[in-house]
């Protein structure tokens, strides 16, 4: 390798779900120009899900994910009842909380796979440091406590997915217009119960402690929370009617980096009204805004930042309380902080907690279900809020009822530019002008990255591997710097 | 197939033998680790407690602690001698992770560090040669996995 000639490669990027491809541009004089991060895979699913009956969806599309089938399930199960011929409102109210009973469960697993897998390293052991220390096992190594509350807690929500789904993954729990099966008392009791195991209350306890972790954390480490990655960006997410944060059915907010509101609270099935999606050359994966902004001020974060910062409130307690605080830090305006993902990521554990003990003690789970009658329409729209973001599955069908378009914008899809942006950051402040690219630098690309718990092969609906790799290039799109960082 | 199927301790195994089977039977000869507990199954004499997995998982590092002995069956692309290769498997000194990829010895090494157990352990290898979208093995896959079974059942005689 001379020194006119480095390539930087990331391969395969560690700790986020699939792959991708960063490449930095620099300019004559060395500076960095263009930031870009690449999805380049193909993306197949709507496409073959054309011809299918409409009652497959739901089945097929969680295939795209092995990490969150079951938001892929619900938001295609929610737009497969309107085809159905059933409203979220109209739907049976047990039906409705053993599918909100799942998604919390969900939202939980992939929570605390996500903190405690995959973004810990990060904060446990810092920016720069060596790579055998970034990853669980490390953290298994000097935080054994720390990690096995994080794997019981994962535990924990994966076993209530497979009590309400059969399975821990990809799983059947939602039907046309209802759900699989009912939801049996010793299947409650078993997460009700501590009886050798952590009870839904021990999980309420533990996430508090995480979040306390977190806050401890961010008193010693502001600085870089508060500077790393940071930079102005909308805000989008589902709420209730009174502005509350809804996780499984409610109207699209968005707002942008000062707090104005630039969605206001529309319905679900109008989202095409204010979406578009813009496309690249160079990704796969589309840049969605808002078509009344233009792309360049239109797009938005998704996922637990977002939605701490479009929400007004939380609708249990301990939750609410934290959501203040965390509000307080920034006197009530929108948090642009990248890292604070992490910390509202954390009060979304202690909300599903605390939903997932309120349904467990709700009677009307246990009731039987009805299934609604078939009023079939050409036409059906889910959004929910997944782990990641908001999620939008949008599906018509002919008069024989197969599936003849599928569009979905999936979180992370959401999140593009706002990665890009992230991506550019640490490029910027980083690696610019930097005549070696050390691995704690490279380390700061992915940590960016992570902070959105991008997943991947969602965005994208790719099949197969797909690494991501970090690629330094001169002004005239010559390879300028490569560096090997891991092997898959 | 189902990763999730009923798992149950089957006889002639001792109690404290867990046996994962790793793969994808929608992928062809990935599947064969799920086929070999499918065929294990339904044999008296052979069985234990039985996990089928996509991919290992950081929680199995529990499950794991609480068992004497571990096997992971799993198919290998590459060339082996008979289609299969039985090896004593050891807690990785460098670990690795990755939500797509964890390697026995990763789930091992987590076993060890966080429950401070080590569970004697081996990997069973089976040779495949297609990996694409469909149900149903090669028919050198098939003939791998008859080998390694009949291996497995005479090793599993002169354990017992």
């Amino acid at each position: 390798m001379n020194e006119t000639t480095r390539k930087i490669i990331i391969d395969p990027v560690t700790r986020v779900e699939g792959h991708g491809r960063v490449t930095v541009q620099l300019d004559e004089q060395g500076k960095v120009g263009n930031a870009r991060f690449h999805i380049v895979e193909f993306r197949g699913f709507e496409r073959f899900i054309q011809g299918h009956p409409y009652w497959e969806a739901s089945l097929l599309v969680q295939r795209l994910c092995g990490i969150c089938p079951v938001s892929h399930h619900l938001a295609a199960a929610k737009a497969i009842d309107q085809i159905y011929g059933v409203d979220p409102e109209n739907l049976h109210p047990t039906a409705t909380k053993i599918r909100r009973l799942l998604h919390y469960a969900q939202v939980f697993q992939s929570h605390a796979l996500h903190f405690f897998y995959l973004a810990s390293p990060d904060l446990l052991f810092g920016l720069d440091a060596p790579v055998e220390k970034r990853s669980v096992g490390a953290v298994a190594l000097e935080h054994e406590e720390l990690a096995r509350k994080g794997i019981q807690m994962r535990q924990f929500g994966q076993e209530l997915i497979k009590a309400l789904a059969g399975k821990k993954i990809h799983g059947i729990c939602a039907i046309p217009g209802g759900v699989h099966k009912t939801f049996y008392p010793e299947e409650r009791d078993y997460f009700l119960a501590q009886n050798g195991k952590p009870s839904v209350d021990t999980m309420i306890e533990w996430s508090r402690e995480v979040i306390d972790f977190m806050k401890a954390y961010h008193e010693q480490h502001f600085k870089w929370l508060d500077s790393f990655a940071s930079y102005p960006s909308g805000h989008l997410g589902l709420v209730t009617d009174d502005g509350t944060l809804e996780l499984y059915d409610g109207r699209m907010r968005a707002i942008d980096s000062s707090g104005e509101i630039t969605l206001n609270d529309v319905h679900s099935n109008d989202y095409l009204k204010y979406f578009g999606e813009g496309v690249e050359k160079w990704s796969y994966m589309k840049f969605p805004f808002l078509r009344h902004l233009d792309r360049n001020t239109g797009w938005n974060r998704v996922g637990p930042l977002a939605r701490m910062n479009v929400s007004d409130r939380i609708s249990t307690p301990l939750a609410d309380a934290e959501m203040s605080e965390f509000k307080a830090y920034t006197n009530g305006r929108p948090n642009n902080h990248t890292m604070h993902s992490h910390w509202a990521r954390l009060i979304e554990i202690l909300h599903c907690a605390e939903l997932i003990k309120d349904l467990l003690n709700d009677p009307e789970i246990l009731n039987e279900v009805d299934r609604a009658k078939v009023n079939r329409r050409p036409e059906g729209i889910g959004i929910i809020e997944a782990p990641r973001g908001t999620l939008i599955h949008h599906y018509q069908v002919d008069e024989k009822g197969m599936i003849t378009k599928c569009n979905l914008i999936v979180s992370t899809t959401h999140n593009n530019e706002a990665m890009n942006r992230a991506v550019q950051w640490v490029a910027q402040n980083v690696l610019d002008q930097q005549k070696e690219i050390s691995e704690g630098m490279l380390n700061q690309v992915e940590v960016a990255i992570r902070a959105f718990d991008p997943c991947l092969s969602c965005a994208t609906h790719a099949m197969g591997q797909m690494p991501l790799m970090l690629t330094v290039l001169d002004a005239n799109g010559k390879v300028v710097a490569e560096h090997v960082k891991g092997s898959s | 197939m189902s990763e999730d199927r009923p798992n149950e301790n089957r006889p002639g195994l001792e109690p404290g033998t867990l046996v994962f089977g790793i793969g994808n039977s929608g992928r062809s000869d990935d599947g064969l680790g799920w086929a070999f507990l499918d065929r294990i199954q339904k044999e008296t004499a052979l069985g234990g407690q039985l996990e089928y997995r996509y991919q290992l998982q950081v929680e199995d590092a529990a499950l794991i602690s609480g068992v004497d002995r571990v096997i992971f069956i799993d198919s290998y692309r590459g060339d082996l001698p008979n289609g299969f290769q039985w090896t004593p498997c050891e807690p990785m000194k460098e670990f690795a992770f990755t939500t797509h990829v964890l390697p026995p010895g990763a789930v091992l090494s987590l076993c060890r560090d966080l429950y401070g157990k080590s569970p004697r352990a081996n990997t069973l290898m089976v040779q495949g040669v297609c990996w694409d979208l469909q149900i149903g093995m090669s028919p050198e896959a098939e003939r791998h996995l008859e080998n390694a079974l009949q291996f497995f059942r005479s090793y599993w005689q002169g354990e017992s």
